[in-house]
Parts: structure tokens; sequence; C-alpha cells
């Protein structure tokens, strides 16, 4: 089970990267989500959107909570969050890059801040079929050390003409079939952050946390993983 | 084929036979995150008023199916009642949201300040 699991994320994983991946365990490849620095709760800051789609930041913050949620973590209310940061004058993540990440846990008591950046969501239609091209990078800092606790590059290929492709099944999922008459993009900003959530060692409130650290994943480390610096 | 093999994987996944909505950690979200693009894209009252009312069907789908309420659910809920300026219905929620989840304490508590504040200086 676990075997059909990982050569589905290796192959969607694998699919859309040019770059050799290593496997690795998870818990080689994110050492200190196995120790006492593991985080149970995460605020998510607005994504940085580099894409030519100006839709793709509001897809992927809105779609961001559920998949991460699901994965055990305590994700801070990522609606209400946005209020506060509009507040301040903050709309998306290049202007929260400086700030020190340890005033993520002085302000919102969160153990860790993840940032997005949006790198590529393209569009393409042809003829009998469409697809997204969505490349996104994650990372994961300590609110406490300003670590990297995990970090990860996802690039996919999601199809929109129809049926399931197949690779948002990792985990726990809602399978939400995609017609062709009118795309809906949101479950697709959905299956990206899915995919992306599966390589994050479980947290504390997923019934596998702290037994998942002999699971293999590919490791693609975000290439722009000092993000606060 | 594919379909049929994504639902066999999907459904070795779920515990229960019909809870094809709840995931591995016990939560059941709805609509939640099309409700909330939509609130996102064109903020008015009929798309708020939506919103809110998926909120309230989760939380109510959460009880009847003994689930926990998943994360920031009871948190978003207050936030929409507090803007209502139903106080007593938001620090309900608030206080439901910190007994699931401990580590929503600070940022709660800090938001419900914050509010004190604004309706202050209104």
């Amino acid at each position: 089970m676990r075997n059909i699991l990982l050569l589905l994320i290796a192959g969607i994983v694998m699919s859309g990267c040019a770059a050799v991946p290593v496997t690795d365990t998870k818990q080689s490849a994110y050492p200190a989500m196995y120790t006492d620095a593991k985080p149970i709760s995460m605020i998510i800051v607005p994504a940085i959107n580099e894409s030519t789609a100006a839709d793709a930041g509001d897809l992927l913050n809105v779609t961001v909570t559920q998949p991460f949620a699901n994965h055990g973590y305590y994700v801070m209310p990522v609606s209400i969050v946005s209020d506060i940061f509009k507040r301040e004058g903050i709309l998306e993540g290049t202007q929260v890059k400086g700030i020190p990440a340890s005033l993520f846990k002085k302000n919102f008591g969160a153990d860790s801040v993840m940032f997005m950046t949006i790198t590529e969501w393209d569009k393409n239609y042809a003829v009998i079929a469409g697809n997204v091209s969505v490349g996104i990078e994650y990372v994961l800092l300590s609110t406490e050390t300003n670590e990297v606790l995990w970090s990860y590059t996802q690039h996919v290929v999601v199809d929109t003409s129809g049926g399931n492709s197949g690779g948002g099944l990792i985990g726990s999922l809602i399978v939400t079939a995609i017609t062709t008459a009118t795309t809906d993009y949101v479950p697709i900003a959905f299956q990206v952050h899915q995919r992306a959530s599966g390589a994050l060692p479980y947290g504390k409130y997923h019934p596998k946390s702290g037994q998942d650290g002999a699971d293999n994943v590919v490791n693609i480390a975000a290439k722009d993983a000092a993000l606060s610096d | 084929m594919k379909i049929i093999t994504s639902c066999l994987v999907a459904s070795l996944f779920f515990l229960g036979g019909c809870a094809a909505t709840v995931t591995e950690a016990g939560y059941y979200w709805g609509d939640y995150s099309q409700t909330l693009y939509k609130y996102t894209k064109d903020p008015n009252e009929t798309t708020l008023a939506a919103h809110v009312e998926e909120l309230e069907d989760i939380i109510s789908t959460s009880d009847e199916k003994g689930l926990k309420v998943p994360p920031g659910i009871h948190a978003e809920l207050g936030y929409n009642k507090a803007r209502q300026g139903n106080d007593t219905l938001a620090m309900g929620h608030y206080e439901k949201e910190m007994s699931l989840y401990p580590e929503s304490r600070l940022f709660l508590e800090r938001l419900t300040v914050e509010a004190d504040k604004g309706s202050d200086q209104s």
C-alpha cells in the first residue's frame, strides 16, 4: 500500500522536475522535525507570487490551510491572518521577508512560519486537453531558532481536462472531479498543496505523527530556503 | 479505470464506509476552500454569508459525526461574529477553539484585545 503511494508520489514529482530528485527517508531529509524543534502550529504568510497569473496568489492562499491541517498541524486561520496583515499594509509575502521569525512567535504564538513562493502558474490549452503547470516553493522556519525545518520545491502539471489525474490522492483527500466546462482552479491549487504536504513529516494532530521517520520522500529542498535573510 | 483505481486507493484510506469526506486526521471540511475563495475574490455580503454558513455547517456536521472540528473553523466563525458586533457568540467560538487547540490561545487572546482597541477608537 505504502509502496503504491510512494510510486504515485515519485511519479508525480519526477514527471515535473528537471533535476534528478534524491530519495531519502523523511527523518534524514528533515532531521529537525524529529526533535523537540518540531512545531505544533504554523502561520502561513500570503504567498509571494512571481508567476504571471494574478489569481495564483489567492488560489494558493485559500487552499493551503486544509492540506497542512490535515497533515497534523495547527494552521493559524489564514483568512484572519491575512486580514491582520492587510491592516498592517502587508499584502503578500515579499513584505514579510525581512521580519525576524521570532515575531511570529511573539505576536501569533506560532511555532513555525511558512513562506510560499509561486514561481509558475501557466495555463496551457489544447484541443482535447488542458493543464496548469505550477511551480511553488515552500519554506518552513522555526520561530524559535529561525532554522529551516522543512523546504520543498513543487513543480507539477495538473490536468484540467476532466476526470481525476490520480495525483491528488495522497494522504487524506476529498476526491474532486474536475470538469472541462468551467475549469475550477480551486481543487487544482488544493492538489498542489496536497502533494507538497505529503513530503512533510506528520504533525501532532495526525495519527501517524512521529511514526513516519523511515518513510521515503523525494527530497527537493527549495533553493531559496534562506528566504528570511 | 483511473477513477476506479483512485476510488479504491481513496476508500482504503478512510476508515468508515461513507466517510469519504473525512480526512485521516479526522476532519470534515465541507466546501471550505470554495466558499473562502469566492469571498476572497469578491468580498460582499452574499459571499460572506455563504462562507459563514459553510463554517457553521462544518461545525454541525462534525458534531453529528462525532468529529473534532478542524483547526481554525471556530476561530474564523468567532472572528466573523465579532465583526458583526456579536461579542458573546465570538467569545464562545474562541473558547471552543482554545479548548480544542490550546496553541491558538495567544493568537485569539491578542485578537480579542485588538478588537477591543478597534471598537474603542471607532
